[in-house]
């Protein structure tokens, strides 16, 4: 068991999230920054399905009342050394606090969180205010049970810092062409990744606002099409909404161009202010890029 | 012809059509029972809506050629009739705060615009944005309106709202910016509910007004 004794700014349970249930409006959630996630996960020794903690800008602090594994990955913090597994005894605190650089943290503890499953994930879903224990964000005086799962011993050594993204801006995010490009200019694209993009205040699970500086991109609305995350939204007045794991399942905004998976985690780490560069890349590039970043998770399994 | 398209590196949007038509919702259901038949290799999961699929793949076992490939052999092959289910009532009250606005843009009374709208039966076209939201079409052109100009932050759950010619029901409280008409209390969510939505594209639905 662990208590909040303080919930932090917007911290809330997160796992692999409901992938296949967007016919019924449940974008699939899961964790941000789903690479940091699985890190804190395999760090502690638990199956990457496992219940963790997702902190944004102000994370909670949690007293043990059992003695615990823990691996805090992600947005860095001050107090802890984070990518790797430690110890944390009988009764103690650990207090997250000040996220900087990055904006989540993700706090996984060996066995997972014990939370009732709910349409088969432990995810709180915003949009839906179901799921994550409580239905709801996490609050001081929070109890969470822990869980019974584990795939291995925790590991030894801390995460090769050759294996980390980036925590700070300027980001650079690859974007596959589409679907709707055919609703732009033929050099759209080629004008909107020549573009410094800046991420607004306009930030959650949901989505990011971000501002074009020097560029409007024209777009009309379409017929309501099916929204994934990373869809790079095109809204009338010429603005940008990017759409994470809590997204909308449906939209009318025409998409530019998709987010590749591997470059998710840099958007959930981004802050107001900073600024993001699109490239384009083919399939084969986005490829290579989840190829590399899943050889890191087998490598040091 | 379908257009197929990637969205991002996991997934592909098939487009058949970009218009509210029952025959272009039925050509996508069709296609989307046709691929859930099939299976093909990788394929993760489908998203009907109005006049296109969204087809999710695993990309450790199949790509986006291949499976392009595999729906494209279904194109001009599958067989799809109008939807023809049983009508379900939905009792609303027309009381949504935009009932007066909507009339005086429709130069109607609030009696004509609740009687153009309750008067006829709808087809669900999507469930989609938020969960259980439920997209249904087509309003009658007397009282197409289009959206609110600046979208209001909270609409509780079991509105019902006009845009353009749709209509819809919030089944939980979210932003939105459709003009509110009336409202039901039935529950069109529920996440331990099996299925968590009431209704699916291809449904049919009609609002009988209560006092």
């Amino acid at each position: 068991m662990i208590e909040l004794v303080d919930g932090g700014r917007w911290t809330t349970i997160q796992d692999r999230g409901r992938p296949g249930l967007e016919r019924f409006g449940i974008p699939a959630g899961g964790a941000a920054d789903w690479f940091a996630a699985r890190v804190a996960n395999e760090l502690v020794g638990n199956p990457s399905d496992a219940a963790l903690l997702e902190c944004t800008s102000v994370g909670p602090t949690l007293r043990f009342v059992d003695e615990a594994v823990v691996a805090v990955t992600g947005g860095q913090v001050a107090s802890i050394a984070g990518w790797e597994a430690f110890r944390v005894a009988r009764g103690s605190s650990l207090a997250v606090g000040a996220i900087a650089p990055g904006l989540r943290t993700y706090v996984a503890i060996r066995r997972g969180i014990d939370v009732p499953l709910v349409l088969g994930s432990r995810s709180f879903c915003q949009r839906g205010t179901f799921g994550g224990g409580f239905g709801r964000p996490l609050a001081t005086g929070d109890r969470l049970p822990i869980g019974q799962l584990l795939a291995h011993e925790p590991m030894l050594v801390p995460w090769p810092p050759a294996h980390h993204l980036p925590l700070r801006g300027p980001w650079e995010v690859r974007v596959i062409a589409g679907p709707q490009a055919a609703a732009f200019a033929s050099d759209a694209l080629e004008r909107l990744t020549a573009t410094a993009c800046r991420v607004t205040p306009e930030i959650d699970r949901m989505g990011l606002r971000l501002e074009t500086p020097g560029l409007r991109l024209p777009s009309e609305e379409i017929l309501t099409v099916p929204m994934t995350a990373g869809a790079i939204q095109v809204t009338p007045s010429g603005g940008l909404i990017v759409l994470h794991v809590d997204h909308q399942t449906t939209g009318g905004y025409p998409v530019i161009a998709t987010v590749i998976n591997a470059d998710l985690p840099l958007l959930a780490q981004a802050r107001p202010g900073d600024t993001v560069r699109l490239r384009a890349v083919d399939m084969e590039e986005a490829a290579r890029a989840w190829r590399r970043m899943s050889g890191w998770l087998e490598l040091d399994l | 012809m379908w257009r197929v398209a990637p969205a991002g590196d996991r997934a592909l949007l098939i487009t058949i059509g970009t218009v509210i038509d029952p025959a272009l919702l039925a050509e996508v259901l069709a296609l989307d029972r046709a691929l859930q038949d099939r299976q093909p290799a990788g394929l993760l999961g489908t998203v009907p809506a109005y006049g296109s699929l969204l087809c999710h793949y695993d990309a450790g076992v199949t790509d986006a050629a291949r499976l392009e490939e595999s729906i494209r052999q279904l194109e001009g092959k599958v067989e799809y009739s109008i939807p023809s289910g049983t009508i379900v009532d939905i009792p609303s009250r027309y009381d949504g705060p935009d009932l007066p606005e909507v009339a005086l843009k429709t130069s109607l009374t609030p009696a004509g615009v609740i009687e153009q709208h309750a008067g006829r039966e709808y087809l669900v076209y999507c469930v989609g944005f938020a969960p259980g939201f439920t997209y249904c079409g087509a309003l009658p052109d007397e009282i197409a309106v289009p959206r609110l100009a600046s979208p209001r932050l909270s609409v509780p759950a079991g509105s019902i709202g006009i845009a353009g010619r749709q209509t819809g029901i919030y089944a939980v409280e979210s932003p939105g910016g459709w003009n509110l008409i009336g409202r039901t209390d039935q529950r069109l969510f529920h996440p331990m509910a099996d299925p968590p939505a009431r209704f699916k594209p291809g449904d049919r639905l009609r609002f009988i007004p209560i006092p």
